[in-house]
């Protein structure tokens, strides 16, 4: 059944249509993630209204490739001019610049190469071999359990905006609140459309993106006049040769990094609103613990690019998993990949790949296609990238100005979808300066539908709230919710306060009951081992005489 | 304005919209069927919504002042160096909404090309190099953009009253 669904999406995307627009969708996104102040998330945005004419596995092929090509165009800008192209590859900079400057740039963006392309085949292989696992959970979940999924989701993306909690939820909140407005998904009432025809429909969720995300990113990229007339190549960009036989053997000697890496890549990706500028630091930090030359980190080691490139190629594998199993966008990116699939009437859930499964399979294939060819054309890309350094912010930010005015309209034809573009662009303007994190809006508008249908079908069902918090996946959605808005304040306090201590343990405690109620065989055994390690770790604690010490700031050590 | 005062400013107006928006859910007709009233689900939102705007209030008149997020200390005091710091995203603002309220006359072409090359313009300098190099940019980029949609992928945008004469 598998060989028939990928050999089916074999033959769907083997066109060769399909195939040039891959290659400038990776192209593209190439190009895109290597300048900084373009997000991936921006370039695939502007991706989407391209594809509203192709088939959905066309189109989504072409946003995959964007999303592939992108995760791999942040390493040209971060190793050769020292600021990196999107921000995950904040790390890439550590080690890739100094390498390059000291004499080996072909070299640094070799294993920067090669590590996106492994991470990317690492991920895509999880991708192809977790998504329909996780999708048969997900088949277990009855309305009240998605709705617990989705205030967890909302939950866990504003806990990491860590001291500023309260403005992600907020965030979140008002995101939720933007999908309210038009007629109601269950039974077609009009809300908050203040006597307007026009706001009947509601805004468009591609518009409010659009605006939120890359008119409001745009503006702050021009903000400041002086370097809104600069170009990169004033940093002294120079073209290259890839450095392609060694820089494999490098990372073959140190495969341990590229498989640790991409599976904190792939891991990151899964939690809901973690993206590659979190994995890439995360992997960065693991690589530098395990190394036995820590101190070498930073000064333009191999070790060094491989962990946060890996990492951050493996995060959309993740995320996508997430997505097509249970139809929660992981990050921004897929968050804009589930609202292409809303166009093409697909709705991402649990039967997804069940019910699509050439769609589906067409996900997975373009990213593993999508994946070689970033390798093939990075190389021609890097002269391209040089080109690109000579334009100067300002006509780039004019010109994509432009283009989202054009694209914005495309998407239903009406004028009033380019309004909501520019409302929604100063909305986000103004978020993005006042410090409110854009990512839980963005959720909260992608999954408002979402919550409120199951609410209105669990209370359809019966109105006793007493499922919510019963039920074991609600139950379990709920727990680790709550844990992971309370996780901010245990950061701030690890190592100073006493109650910090008991943080893990009773985390392992709480989790473990839903587990249990789950029943079967596998998950009593899970939630075994969980609570055990809860008492393990509150025994040491309690051996160490409930003592706490501050190491470096905030580790914490036991006595 | 200080920190201070501009986080109390925006939970206060987080406050005042929330409760406007809460007086608009008596607006919404609740039908006789259906168990969740069509207001049920925005009215949970809102109350989250104030309880969270009612903690930020509580938090920065407590905590102060955020010293990590503040403003560029390079920008003249007064609204004029207010203006001058924010001129560029204006112009963006202000050049948008004129191609905005344009659009039925000039059209998604003639508006678009138009209100790049005075973006370009504006952002860039108007020396006479930068004229021939915006308008080239401008007509390329948008000319364009607007032939691929209209004639790749079929999608009929606003001619204007101009073009839409011919």
């Amino acid at each position: 059944m598998i060989i028939e669904n990928i050999l089916a999406a074999f033959v769907e995307l083997g066109t060769i249509k399909t195939f040039i627009l891959m290659m400038v969708g990776v192209a593209g996104g190439l190009i895109a993630g290597a300048i900084p102040g373009f997000t991936i998330a921006m370039a695939v945005v502007l991706t989407l209204p391209f594809t509203f004419g192709m088939p959905a596995p066309q189109g989504l092929a072409t946003m995959v490739s964007v999303l592939v090509g992108g995760l791999s165009g942040g390493l040209m800008a971060g190793i050769l001019t020292g600021i990196p192209g999107t921000p995950s590859s904040v790390a890439t900079t550590f080690d890739g610049f100094p390498m390059a400057r000291r004499g080996e740039p072909g070299l640094a963006l070799g294993i920067g190469v090669w590590s996106s392309f492994s991470g990317g085949i690492i991920s895509a292989i999880l991708l192809v071999t977790l998504a329909p696992q996780l999708a048969r959970i997900g088949l277990e979940f009855n309305p009240w359990d998605y709705f617990m999924l989705v205030m967890f989701a909302l939950t866990i993306t504003a806990s990491l905006a860590g001291k500023n909690m309260v403005k992600g939820l907020i965030a979140g909140a008002m995101g939720l609140l933007i999908r309210t407005v038009g007629e109601d998904e269950a039974i077609g009432m009009a809300r908050f459309n203040f006597g307007s025809d026009t706001l009947l429909q509601g805004f468009d969720f591609i518009a409010v993106l659009i605006g939120l995300f890359a008119f409001s990113q745009l503006l702050r990229d021009v903000r400041d006049p002086v370097a809104a007339r600069k170009s990169l190549t004033d940093k002294g960009t120079i073209y290259v040769r890839i450095e392609h036989r060694r820089a494999v053997r490098e990372i073959l000697k140190r495969w341990t990094i590229v498989v640790r890496s991409s599976l904190i890549g792939v891991f990151t990706g899964i939690l809901p609103g973690a993206g590659g500028s979190i994995a890439n630091i995360l992997a960065y930090d693991q690589a530098k613990k395990a190394s036995k030359h820590p101190e070498k980190f930073g000064t333009g080691i191999a070790d060094g690019i491989i962990a946060p490139e890996s990492s951050n190629n493996a995060v959309e594998g993740g995320a996508l998993i997430m997505m097509m199993a249970l139809g929660i966008p992981g990050d921004v990116t897929t968050a804009v990949m589930l609202g292409a699939l809303l166009i093409h009437d697909v709705i991402p859930s649990p039967t997804f790949i069940a019910e699509e499964p050439l769609i589906a399979y067409s996900i997975f294939i373009s990213f593993f296609l999508a994946t070689f060819m970033m390798l093939g054309l990075q190389s021609f890309m890097l002269r391209v990238f040089v080109l690109v350094t000579r334009i100067r912010m300002y006509v780039l930010a004019g010109v994509i100005l432009g283009f989202c005015g054009i694209g914005v309209f495309a998407i239903n034809n009406i004028e009033f979808d380019v309004w909501t573009l520019v409302w929604f662009g100063i909305l986000g303007f103004l978020m993005r300066h006042f410090g409110f994190p854009l990512a839980p809006m963005i959720l909260g508008v992608v999954l408002g539908n979402i919550a409120e249908l199951n609410l209105a079908r669990a209370m359809a069902i019966t109105t006793d709230i007493s499922p919510f918090f019963t039920r074991p996946w609600s139950l379990f959605f709920f727990t680790i919710a709550i844990f992971s808005a309370v996780f901010p304040l245990f950061q701030g306090h690890r190592g100073k306060k006493k109650w910090t201590l008991f943080y893990l343990p009773v985390a392992c405690f709480a989790v473990s009951v839903p587990l249990y109620m789950m029943g079967g065989v596998n998950r009593p055994i899970l939630a075994t081992i969980v609570l055990a390690y809860g008492a393990y770790t509150l025994w040491r604690r309690g051996q160490g005489g409930w003592q706490l010490e501050a190491v470096e700031g905030h580790d914490l050590v036991e006595k | 304005m200080d920190r201070l005062n501009r986080d109390a400013i925006i939970a206060i107006v987080l406050l005042v919209f929330c409760g406007v928006f809460f007086w608009a859910t008596f607006d919404i007709r609740q039908p006789d069927y259906g168990v969740l009233m069509p207001s049920t689900w925005p009215r949970v939102i809102l109350g989250v919504l104030s309880f969270l705007s009612v903690i930020y209030l509580v938090q920065y008149l407590r905590q102060g002042a955020d010293e990590t997020e503040l403003e560029d200390t390079t920008r003249e005091p007064g609204i004029r160096g207010w203006v001058l710091y924010w001129r560029n995203p204006l112009w963006c603002f202000g050049l948008f909404f004129v191609y905005l309220a344009t659009l039925p006359m000039l059209g998604m072409l003639i508006g678009g090309v138009s209100f790049v090359f005075v973006l370009l313009n504006v952002l860039g300098g108007w020396d006479r190099k930068n004229l021939v190099l915006h308008a080239a940019v401008a007509l390329l980029a948008i000319g364009g953009m607007w032939s691929l949609f209209t004639f790749g992928l079929g999608v009929l945008l606003p001619p204007g009253m101009i073009l839409g004469q011919f």
